[in-house]
């Protein structure tokens, strides 16, 4: 019999990848199959209403700003996002998403909301709000442990920040 | 008195603005779409459509309409009235 870690380890990992391929199989099943997956958050991540600049878009991504441009020029060019310079400084790019952008935003978030629709049907009121509690803490707890590698991040960059400043001492 | 005609030809305005985009999103005549028509069960709905009318509300009127505010719309008339209180003030 397997243990609870088990189970409770074995379905996180299913979760996560069974979402992903239902995501992905719906995109090619449906109006909008010229896109995959990573185009499709990226268009979530512009989000349907106000530009962007590149920098927050990268950032809420964890990409770099150069990974991002590479994604861009291909949305732009399957017509899925407008590039502007900022009207008040040239130096700041937005994105924008384009009437088909919005479309697979909105289709694209439809999915998601439908997914956890019929989740949520299968339990009466007192259970849904028990579930979503402890959805919440594991979402949570996983957040958590995410940050605990964006530390690992400035520790880093902290230790070559000391290494170089040793290498100055001993010039 | 002069408020309720006010009102009543704001309503009147968005009511023929509303119809003018569904009927073009449709591709269905004007006069087969009523202020109880319910969106879901009497037009030719595909989900693609809804979002393209949708969209077209929103750049319209210049209003933000999230999914959250799309379970509200059952009617041509619920979507009038949410498009009132959504413009007010505007």
């Amino acid at each position: 019999m397997k243990s609870e870690e088990e189970v409770m380890s074995e379905a996180l990992v299913r979760i996560f990848e069974n979402v992903v391929l239902t995501e992905e199989k719906s995109l090619q099943a449906g109006y909008f199959s010229d896109l995959s997956i990573a185009e499709m958050h990226t268009l979530t991540a512009i989000g349907p209403y106000e530009s962007r600049t590149m920098t927050k878009t990268a950032e809420d991504l964890g990409i770099t700003t150069g990974t991002l441009t590479v994604a861009i020029d291909r949305l732009v060019k399957k017509g899925y996002v407008i590039r502007q310079r900022d009207t008040n400084d040239k130096r700041v790019v937005r994105i924008s998403l384009t009437r088909n952008g919005k479309l697979a935003c909105r289709m694209n978030s439809k999915f998601h909301r439908v997914l956890a629709k019929h989740i949520l049907s299968g339990y009466n009121e007192e259970d849904r709000k028990h579930l979503l509690a402890l959805v919440n803490e594991v979402d949570v707890y996983v957040a958590q442990q995410l940050r605990r590698y964006d530390g690992a991040v400035n520790v880093r960059k902290t230790a070559m920040e000391v290494a170089k400043d040793s290498k100055k001492e001993n010039e | 008195m002069g408020d309720s005609a006010n009102t009543d030809s704001r309503r009147e305005q968005i009511y023929n603005e509303v119809i003018r985009i569904l009927s073009t999103d449709l591709e269905v005549s004007a006069d087969e779409i009523a202020n109880d028509t319910i969106l879901n069960t009497e037009l030719p709905f595909d989900s693609l459509q809804l979002y393209e009318f949708v969209i077209d509300l929103e750049e319209a009127f210049n209003i933000k309409l999230p999914d959250e505010m799309l379970d509200q719309m059952k009617t041509v008339d619920d979507i009038v009235s949410l498009i009132i209180r959504l413009t007010e003030g505007k």
